[in-house]
């Protein structure tokens, strides 16, 4: 009676674990919608984040940490972003007119426009930052209770480029993160998919 | 035993559930609920979409019938929220992982003002939105599976198929959720755990 017991258990545990792991793990944003041509030109305002001391607010690790993506044209402007207009920029300065406060990270604005055709075309996206957390980037050593600017970018253009979250642990589009994590900056495979499936 | 079989099976379900959070940092319930001007029951009846003066950000403005404040709080009828995001002449503009507001949900919202103006908007973003479900003679709220960008449960998906997480977490109470607030405004310490 007891090993049916216990039988019977581990067969219901096996059979909702089953049931319950999700079949996907990257996820499109919805509608489908992508840019119409690659590399995708994302700019870097110049101004960076106070907090992060690194010699230039985050600027240049950033540039180069979103270029994980493979597919990814980027650059310093001294142009501050414009919401509403191409090309996708990414403020380190601001948060976007309270767009992102309080437990927001970074947050992206994105556009797109409705086609007939199939897959929506995406026309501007902008990213904001949250410039009362404390941030550090890869240019920086050590880290202490500080969010990682690099891997937070690298998110945040998995959903410039069209991605929305993984529910795969470790991969940059699993939606939360901790201090000190510094995981979301190199892609997961699951990640190369999700852009794959796109491009 | 056949109590902790159903006990064991409901854990095993709840721990499997993904995670449906954007990339915020999640705030304890008490200070959301501390931090809101209002924290209201009520009705969507209408939303409609604007962009903003500069032509740079498309909000959504939402009425909200209210037909219960919670706490202390207390105040007109209907309520005008805006939230980032919307469709204007066939043009869309989303702020990803945040809430969406749509007409005909039954809600219960934490609202703060916005920092540059009287208007409401949802406080500490996914935290402070919650669906009302009866569930058997239970009222109870559920996080809002569906934020922007993630695809809309029952809704036509024109193109290929896309894969977005639509769960629905396990409820709270009404009831249970107005004490909390409750306490949460009365300065007590609870410890309410972690949502996910």
């Amino acid at each position: 009676m007891r090993k049916q017991t216990i039988l019977s258990i581990a067969l219901s545990a096996i059979f909702v674990i089953a049931a319950a792991e999700p079949v996907m793990a990257y996820t499109l944003l919805s509608p489908r919608r992508r840019w119409a041509t690659t590399p995708i030109t994302v700019r870097v305002y110049n101004v960076g984040n106070s907090t992060i001391t690194d010699g230039d607010g985050g600027v240049t690790a950033v540039v180069g940490a979103i270029r994980a993506w493979g597919i990814i044209s980027s650059s310093t402007t001294s142009s501050a972003a414009v919401r509403g207009t191409a090309p996708a920029t990414i403020m380190l300065n601001t948060n976007g007119g309270g767009l992102c406060t309080g437990g927001c990270l970074a947050a992206t604005l994105t556009g797109y426009y409705t086609t007939q055709t199939g897959d929506d075309r995406i026309y501007d996206a902008d990213v904001y930052t949250n410039t009362a957390q404390p941030l550090y980037s890869s240019r920086e050593s050590g880290c202490s209770g500080e969010y990682d600017i690099d891997g937070i970018m690298t998110h945040e253009v998995g959903h410039v480029i069209g991605l929305g979250h993984s529910s795969v642990a470790g991969a940059t589009m699993y939606p939360s993160v901790s201090a000190c994590n510094t995981s979301p900056r190199s892609l997961a495979t699951d990640d190369i998919n999700g852009k794959n499936d796109l491009y | 035993m056949r109590r902790s079989l159903s006990l064991i099976t409901l854990l095993l379900i709840v721990s499997a559930l993904p995670l449906t959070a954007s990339q915020f940092i999640e705030q304890p319930f008490d200070q959301v609920a501390r931090e809101a001007s209002l924290i209201v029951r009520g009705t969507v009846t209408n939303t409609w979409s604007a962009w903003d003066d500069s032509h740079e950000v498309i909000f959504t403005y939402a009425t909200v019938n209210v037909n219960r404040y919670f706490g202390e709080s207390t105040g007109p009828d209907t309520l005008i929220v805006r939230e980032v995001g919307g469709t204007v002449d066939g043009y869309t503009q989303e702020a990803i992982g945040f809430p969406a507001i749509r007409s005909g949900e039954d809600v219960v919202l934490m609202l703060a003002k916005w920092d540059d103006s009287a208007d409401y908007r949802i406080h500490a973003y996914n935290q402070g939105k919650y669906l009302v479900k009866k569930s058997g003679p239970d009222i109870i709220l559920i996080e809002d599976p569906v934020k922007q960008g993630d695809a809309r449960v029952g809704g036509a998906e024109k193109g290929p198929r896309t894969n977005a997480v639509a769960s629905t977490p396990a409820g709270l109470r009404l009831e249970e959720f107005a004490q909390m607030v409750d306490d949460a405004r009365a300065a007590r310490h609870i410890d309410t755990g972690k949502r996910q």
